[in-house]
């Protein structure tokens, strides 16, 4: 730790002079640490900017192209300085101390956050801020507000169904409160039976899963619905009482990627909103 | 130390085995959920889903504990006399590592081919490498520690606690290599879990640690000598390199399988044979199945507070393990530390 503080700043003393922020509108060099911010900025039309990408940012495909410079929790901070970025931008879980190191060296780095709606509309403004396109966020919001508003439009009157949302079986860890996909169950007319939980992911109960009979069962552990016929329902076959496996409403989530906090928001929204009431979308698939 | 008698002998095996009884029941009618026992007496059809909670989650849950727990118990007091030391636990001899790392290996491959597979594959997949593993572990661990044909205590010691920090080293890097959610899957298995619904798995587990557990404790008497020194128990017949052998191999075929079926559950196999040890004194004819009792009686306690403290949250159970054990351990061992460096 302290040899890399050590190190910094001999760097920082002998190399570089601290690149200043631009403040002009053109040619912004901007690397992104998380699939959510590449998302953002591919939809604001700013990919022509983006110089670094994390290895886990997987779309759109054309980000095949950009160079990679670390992982979402370990960023290589050689690579990033060695690219002479305008700003960084990264979302919370990025290491701290590699964030610490580049913003020492006078890189900008802006960190947003993205765990409620709220906070991802938010963060949409600040990168489209950050990319000198503000008036495309604002429209990017506007597009996602009115999609978002169209599927609520469709389960207007739609009877609330128990939810239970969870990403693994053993242990079981579900979808709890304070984290947007909380907030996308309750829009889609659904009751998030982990929500009194109080954390994002928890640990939840099994027995408490089965004892408050979820109608709704959406996990992330299955594999997608359309690549995966096999009909595994792994933990929930032993439970044939819950009435979302009596009922055959235990599904897979299409993809994950799908569920990001970015602009494919209303994605995420419509594919929850379908698993929980399919008969509001027939028409519009399959 | 008082003289070990018949009556001393039952007395506290039965007494432990009543409160394990006892606890047994108490445990699976407590939970996150409230459920009487009375109605599922009255209607115990897997239609009610106060019998599902009960048959299909708590019980299988709380006998795996009772098995989990015994045999980390006896594993450890029987490896602490084995290596003559009192750090031994089960997770020491590098068993638990070689069984995490296949075990974790399993788990990030299923998920890669996880729509090609049958289901009971997929099930089993990790338990059963992470027991292939144990026994690879096992075997490799035995021959490393071998010195001039003989299986030595500070070598075993040694080679064991080596290959559980190169084994941890690997899961890391597997671990950097593996997504997110693979990265949080293979963390949630590492701090091990009591979760189970399906009594085949705990059949044959305790069918496997009944075996194991019994031949252990049939060696009580055996130990005992091996405690007296190297010397002295030549002296007194006792076929050294024979019984250091048999005690490993059946300590790491134990464990092994414990760590496939529940992760690593750490504290169990240090502590409880510590603790009645203090009380009960040193003798391995009792200790030995004392720890089996006490062992299964403290992880299926941890494991009812691990299921309802932060309800409808669980708490990892190796986290309530080590927050019960440890200071309570500490307390005992200033108390009655005398007891122990005079031993």
């Amino acid at each position: 730790m302290r040899a890399r503080a050590v190190l910094a700043l001999f760097l920082l003393l002998t190399s570089c002079t601290p690149s200043e922020p631009k403040k002009g509108v053109s040619s912004r060099r901007i690397v992104s640490l998380a699939p959510s911010v590449t998302e953002t900025l591919f939809a604001i039309g700013a990919q022509a900017e983006i110089i670094g990408i994390c290895t886990f940012c997987d779309f759109p495909r054309e980000v095949e192209k950009i160079d990679r410079v670390g992982s979402y929790s370990a960023p290589n901070v050689e690579t990033i300085i060695a690219k002479r970025p305008d700003v960084v931008i990264g979302v919370p879980p990025n290491n701290p101390e590699a964030i610490a190191t580049l913003r020492q060296l006078g890189i900008r780095v802006v960190i947003v956050e993205v765990d409620t709606i709220e906070q991802i509309r938010a963060a949409i403004r600040t990168i489209a801020q950050e990319a000198g396109r503000v008036a495309q966020g604002e429209s990017l919001l506007s597009e996602m507000d009115t999609r978002m508003a169209a599927i609520r439009a469709r389960l207007e009157g739609a009877p609330q169904r128990r939810v239970l949302m969870v990403v693994g079986q053993e242990p079981l860890i579900a979808v709890g409160s304070g984290i947007f996909l909380n907030e996308l169950i309750t829009q889609a007319h659904g009751i998030n039976i982990a929500a009194d939980a109080n954390q994002p992911w928890t640990r939840f109960s099994l027995e408490v899963a089965v004892a408050k009979q979820p109608e709704v069962i959406i996990d992330g552990s299955m594999g997608s619905e359309e690549n995966d016929k096999s009909e595994y329902l792994g933990i929930w076959k032993s439970f044939p009482t819950i009435p979302a496996v009596r009922d055959g409403r235990v599904h897979g989530t299409r993809s994950y990627t799908v569920l990001r906090p970015g602009p494919r928001l209303p994605d995420g929204f419509e594919e929850i909103a379908r698993l929980i009431h399919p008969e509001r979308f027939q028409e519009s698939h399959e | 130390m008082s003289y070990l008698t018949k009556q001393k002998w039952l007395l506290v095996n039965s007494a432990l085995a009543i409160a394990l009884i006892l606890s047994l029941v108490l445990c699976a009618a407590i939970g996150a959920e409230h459920i009487s026992l009375a109605q599922i007496w009255h209607s115990p059809s897997l239609d009610n889903p106060e019998a599902v909670i009960f048959f299909r989650i708590r019980l299988p849950r709380v006998l795996l504990a009772v098995i989990v727990g015994g045999a980390l118990g006896v594993a450890g007091a029987a490896l602490q006399a084995l290596l003559h030391n009192p750090l031994a636990c089960p997770h020491l001899i590098g068993v638990s590592g070689g069984a995490s790392l296949c075990g974790i290996l399993a788990l990030v491959s299923t998920s890669v081919l996880a729509s090609h597979t049958p289901e009971f594959v997929r099930l089993s997949f990790v338990s059963v490498a992470a027991f292939a593993g144990a026994i690879g572990t096992t075997v490799l661990i035995y021959r490393l520690a071998l010195v001039h044909g003989r299986l030595q205590p500070y070598a075993l010691l040694l080679t064991g606690v080596v290959f559980n920090a190169f084994c941890s080293a690997l899961i890391m890097l597997v671990n950097s290599l593996v997504d997110f959610y693979q990265s949080h899957a293979i963390l949630f298995w590492l701090m091990g879990s009591l979760a189970t619904h399906d009594y085949v798995t705990v059949g044959l587990t305790s069918l496997y640690v009944l075996i194991g557990v019994t031949w252990l404790i049939a060696q009580g008497r055996r130990l005992n000598l091996l405690s007296l020194g190297e010397e002295g128990a030549l002296q007194l017949g006792v076929d050294i390199e024979t019984l250091r052998r048999g005690i490993f191999l059946a300590a790491s075929l134990l464990v092994g399988a414990i760590v496939a079926v529940s992760g690593m559950i750490g504290f169990v196999g240090l502590i409880v044979p510590h603790l009645l040890r203090l009380v009960f004194g040193a003798d391995h004819r009792l200790l030995l199945p004392a720890s089996l009792f006490g062992g299964a009686l403290f992880l299926v306690w941890a494991d009812t507070l691990a299921r309802t403290v932060a309800s409808p949250s669980e708490l990892p159970v190796g986290v309530v393990t080590a927050m019960c054990g440890g200071p309570f351990f500490l307390y005992l061992l200033r108390k009655e530390g005398r007891k122990v460096f005079v031993q």
